[in-house]
């Protein structure tokens, strides 16, 4: 009885409401069916992509989309593989947790044999889980908060040296230099506040000391009074964490209150907008740890030449590593000769020095990678260049 | 058609019978989008009492949504507690967390009670990524499935039909409350709160009753929401989700249960049906809006009036003697 | 000392953007009793109309065009997202002055929410850089390091709001303001057009807004269509912290909490300063709603 008044009565003259509801169950049933008719047909392989297309991060993903693009369209070019032309399936995470599972779902019901992509951690953690449970291989091209392999998901895979790695990449440069008096700085962000900590923990190992450990708010723009703590503490460098936008206003003031010390960041902060933010004065000896963008990599001057020439822009921070990820896939479906899940698994897995442009890719047991890639950048009149 | 829409039981067994039967004919995909509609349902339903009936505006609704999500997740990650024994614990957390926004705020005007729960909510949020027992920023990931019995809730089915009973249950408790005695003290403040109080009303209590309440709905959805997605970070619970929510509410009709499922529905499936323009989604929101709230403030399906069913109303009221609650 | 001074006047920087925004919502309440969310984003499109006229001047960066030109720009923005809050109001608020509350702060809301994507849209998701910026040179007063740009920074906005002060004092329209606030209906009968007046403070909230946005982007360098949200949340709380309704207050409440948020990131760091900032406006709205200044009586809804 309770339950027929759940809805209450249906007035006949606000009917059409019901009509609406109608609507909207037969369009879920419509695209339950338009969606069959996209399953991947025998003369195709269907690869699902999971980026942020659209919201803040959206620069970062569309490089990566590009640069995946660019790798299907050339080996299709050359007659696909096992026969087979490959097919992307874009699905948008928007760098949202909520998004990203239901982005997830999406690929997983239009049957994607793999999916290549992932760039915030805070989004690809959930949505690996949803691709575990399903069984598909997932790549993830750039997101590396250590918490990722932590999970154990066996087909979780990933080419991006982990954050510890970078950490001490930091550290290790620091303690090159003679700096010992650290401060640490990150902007409340997953990845950030993970790289935050390892690198906390390397500074300490290497037997130096974190003067401080703070946490800006990204969407804001005045950080004087952090810069004036920092100068009060008078550290040797200032490990700045987070993604550009914030990393550029950071460098600016830090210059303009004269903070002693080296400034460095991480590879969220990877981009030349901190240069253009801060200005060509103030970015100039600025420290960036980082795997080299294709600019840097030797051997990799034919794909920036494609890349530049097909969207008419320099290649992203993370657009190698999207370009190795689904080589790096078609490598491994041509080992596995199927394309089935678990074979696909297993040669992902079995992989053995596979060279993609600037790293060879071997994975351990946390199907990471063995050895990392990360250097340290130098911004010399206006532009990065290799330091170490 | 028209004798059997005349027929409430008829097409409500309907509906009920559609969406228990949805999930073996949907893709996996759109059982999802389903999924995060019934958790806008109770969202929707727990705001409602707080907005809708009680007409105080909640701008940080996500905050309870988070205490229910992260209780859960705490309990089974670090604690190794069942599922189930959770909830009585975020039950707990929630009408503590319900009062501590709600006394503070009981006196104040209703524009500045919208910025202290949007203070409020900004301040669990940030909570949430400093401490360490909360994951800081990358929240908690692991969480254990829950189970019944021997069996294991793991698959998309079983999550659409957990969430479904919650949504039923948060359904009932909204409707029944709101038909209740304490019901209609509610919409009396909202109406004129000076006047309710001349008619003995004791306001305090009543408009804690109805955050608690509230907050208490929008904790079960978040723990659920927790074992759902295995993993929960800080994000899912900031400002625009609260926005979301209240857009369900208003767009559906304020204080109409019907109404809200219906701008649930809406606020989850139209971006889905609308991908590719994506970056028009969020403009669509604030314009229906304001466009709403110009044209049409009662909303797309709006509460039914009282003389519509005056049947119902003297059924509850001979409930109400027997089990009176001092108000 | 030098690092208490040198904190004070980081405070003051910043709460001089709070004070300049905190000012139309302080307005717009005094006036029709509307907590106007959209106000933060007004600054926002005033930053982001101010980069376009400025990249049009400018050219391409090169800082070729005098002061006048500058100050050209900033005019014109500011009245242009002056008439752009008149029309918000016209179309948004006015239809639901007499309605209840909750229908305007929800428009409110969806007002906020349409400025912010519609911004987006036009201009795009990315941080854009300023094509101008300051000149960086200073000077040190007992240790403590101010740049002029600060300075700048601190004397336009005073200016801007001594300005306001007057012409709430002295002009026939101030006058109306005020009469306004205090009873409507009694203005009406009066013969104050009080739709016109609500539209001029509106104007006037809107232009100082734009005035905070174009001055922001030139000081810090950067604009993103989310630039609003948060300080617009900052500068609500110093208006309730200065008084709500109040003009000195509003200026007061600003550079009040600019200076406790500097010194809160300094003695408990930058993760727990929105914490703060939101703590005190909760004590405050319970225990003090009136603010520093505000007047003693306080209504109920």
């Amino acid at each position: 009885m309770l339950l027929i008044k759940i809805v209450g009565g249906i007035n006949l003259k606000k009917s059409f409401m019901f009509i609406i509801g109608f609507m909207l169950i037969c369009s879920l049933f419509l695209s339950g069916c338009s969606d069959e008719g996209e399953k991947s047909s025998g003369s195709e392989i269907s690869i699902g992509v999971i980026l942020p297309i659209s919201g803040n991060n959206a620069t970062d993903g569309q490089d990566m989309l590009n640069a995946m693009k660019m790798a299907v369209d050339k080996v299709n070019a050359d007659g696909g593989v096992l026969g087979k032309k490959l097919i992307l399936k874009v699905a948008d995470d928007a760098c949202d947790p909520q998004t990203a599972t239901t982005a997830a779902n999406k690929l997983v019901s239009q049957e994607v044999t793999a999916v290549v992509g992932g760039y915030c951690s805070g989004a690809t953690l959930p949505a690996s889980g949803v691709f575990e449970n399903a069984k598909i291989p997932i790549i993830v091209a750039a997101a590396n908060s250590s918490e990722l392999p932590a999970q154990g998901y066996e087909n979780l895979f990933l080419i991006n040296g982990l954050v510890p790695d970078q950490a001490q990449t930091g550290a290790d440069y620091f303690n090159e230099k003679g700096a010992k008096k650290i401060a640490i700085i990150h902007d409340n962000s997953a990845y950030a506040k993970d790289m935050a900590d390892f690198a906390k923990k390397a500074v300490e190992a290497n037997g130096g000391e974190v003067i401080a450990f703070e946490a800006i708010n990204p969407e804001e723009k005045d950080f004087g009074s952090l810069m004036t703590k920092l100068k009060s503490l008078n550290p040797d460098g200032t490990y700045f964490t987070g993604y550009y936008a914030a990393a550029g206003l950071m460098v600016k003031q830090f210059k303009e209150k004269s903070v002693p010390g080296l400034f460095m960041v991480g590879d969220g902060s990877y981009s030349p907008d901190v240069i253009k933010i801060a200005g060509t004065e103030y970015a100039s000896d600025l420290l960036v740890t980082a795997t080299p963008t294709a600019n840097f990599i030797p051997g990799a001057e034919d794909f920036v030449k494609d890349y530049k020439s097909k969207y008419d822009t320099d290649p992203g921070p993370f657009s190698a590593l999207s370009y190795n990820s689904v080589n790096l896939l078609v490598d491994a479906l041509s080992r596995a000769n199927s394309t089935d899940k678990d074979a696909l698994r297993k040669a992902l897995k079995e992989t053995k020095g596979f060279k993609g442009i600037g790293q060879e890719i071997e994975f351990n047991d946390t199907n990471s990678l063995n050895s990392s890639n990360f250097h340290v950048m130098k911004v010399v009149d206006g532009d990065f260049t290799l330091e170490k | 058609m028209k004798k059997f829409m005349k027929n409430k039981k008829q097409s409500l067994s309907l509906l009920i019978i559609v969406m228990l039967v949805l999930p073996f004919v949907l893709n996996i995909y759109w059982l999802d989008v389903l999924t995060f509609v019934l958790f806008y349902v109770v969202l929707a339903q727990g705001l409602n009492i707080v907005v809708g009936y009680t007409g105080l505006l909640d701008l940080g609704y996500a905050a309870f949504f988070a205490v229910g999500a992260y209780t859960t997740a705490i309990l089974m990650t670090t604690f190794h507690w069942s599922f189930w024994l959770t909830l009585p614990v975020a039950f707990l957390f929630a009408v503590v967390a319900g009062v501590i926004v709600g006394a503070p705020t009981l006196r104040l005007r209703s524009d500045y009670l919208a910025i202290v729960t949007l203070g409020f909510g900004e301040i669990v949020r940030i909570l949430a990524i400093n401490l360490e027992i909360t994951g800081s920023a990358s929240g908690i990931y692991g969480i254990p499935r829950p189970t019944i019995g021997s069996y294991v809730l793991s698959t998309q089915k079983d999550f659409y039909y957990l969430i479904l009973v919650v949504a039923i249950l948060s359904i009932i408790i909204v409707y029944r409350l709101g038909n209740s005695r304490i019901g209609r003290a509610w919409v009396y403040i909202r109406e004129d709160e000076d006047a309710a109080e001349a008619m003995g009303i004791n306001r305090i209590r009543l408009k804690l009753l109805s955050y608690a309440s509230g907050a208490v709905i929008g904790s079960f959805a978040g723990s659920v929401f927790a074992v759902k997605m295995t993993a929960i970070a800080p994000l899912s619970f900031s400002f625009q989700q609260s926005v979301m929510i209240l857009l369900a509410v208003v767009l559906g009709g304020l204080g109409s249960i019907r109404g809200v499922v219906v701008g649930a529905a809406l606020v989850i499936v139209l971006p889905e049906i609308l991908r590719g323009v994506d970056d028009w989604r969020h403009l669509i929101f604030g314009v229906s809006l304001i466009v709403m709230m110009v044209f049409r403030p009662q909303g797309i399906w709006p509460a039914k009036h009282e003389a519509d069913d005056e049947d119902d109303l003297e059924e509850d009221e001979s409930k109400d003697k027997k089990q009176s609650v001092p108000v | 000392m030098d690092i208490f001074l040198q904190i004070l006047f980081d405070g003051l920087v910043i709460g001089a953007f709070y004070s300049l925004i905190a000012l139309g919502y302080t307005m717009v309440y005094g006036i029709i009793k509307l907590l106007n969310f959209a106000h933060g984003d007004l600054y926002m499109i005033g930053a982001f109309v101010g980069f376009t006229l400025l990249s049009l001047v400018t050219g391409d960066g090169g800082l070729n065009t005098g002061l006048l030109g500058i100050g050209m720009v900033f005019i014109i923005t500011m009245v242009i997202v002056g008439l752009l809050g008149m029309g918000v109001e016209r179309l948004a608020y006015r239809p639901l002055l007499l309605a209840p509350r909750l229908s305007i702060l929800i428009t409110a809301l969806g007002v906020s929410l349409t400025l912010e994507n519609s911004s987006m849209l036009g201009w795009g998701a990315s941080y854009k850089v300023y094509p101008i910026s300051l000149p960086k040179n200073g000077f040190e007063i007992v240790g403590a390091q101010i740049s002029y740009a600060q300075i700048g920074m601190i004397v336009l906005s005073a200016l801007l709001m001594i300005g306001l002060r007057l012409f709430i004092d002295k002009t026939i329209y101030g006058k109306a303001m005020r009469a306004i606030a205090l009873d409507q209906t009694a203005s009406s009968l009066m013969g104050v057009n009080v739709y016109r007046i609500i539209a001029l403070t509106f104007f006037i909230g809107a232009f100082l807004a734009a005035g905070a946005g174009i001055m922001s982007g030139v000081y810090y360098g950067t604009i993103n269509f989310m630039m609003g949200f948060i300080i617009g949340l900052k500068a609500f709380t110093a208006a309730v912290l200065g008084g709500i309704g109040n003009i000195t207050g509003a200026m007061l409440g600003g550079f009040v909490l600019g200076i406790v948020e500097a010194y809160g990131t300094f003695y408990l760091g930058g993760s727990w300063k929105d914490v703060l900032a939101f703590g005190i406006l909760i004590l405050f709205l319970v225990f003090k709603p009136t603010g520093i200044l505000g007047a003693k009586e306080m209504e109920r809804m």
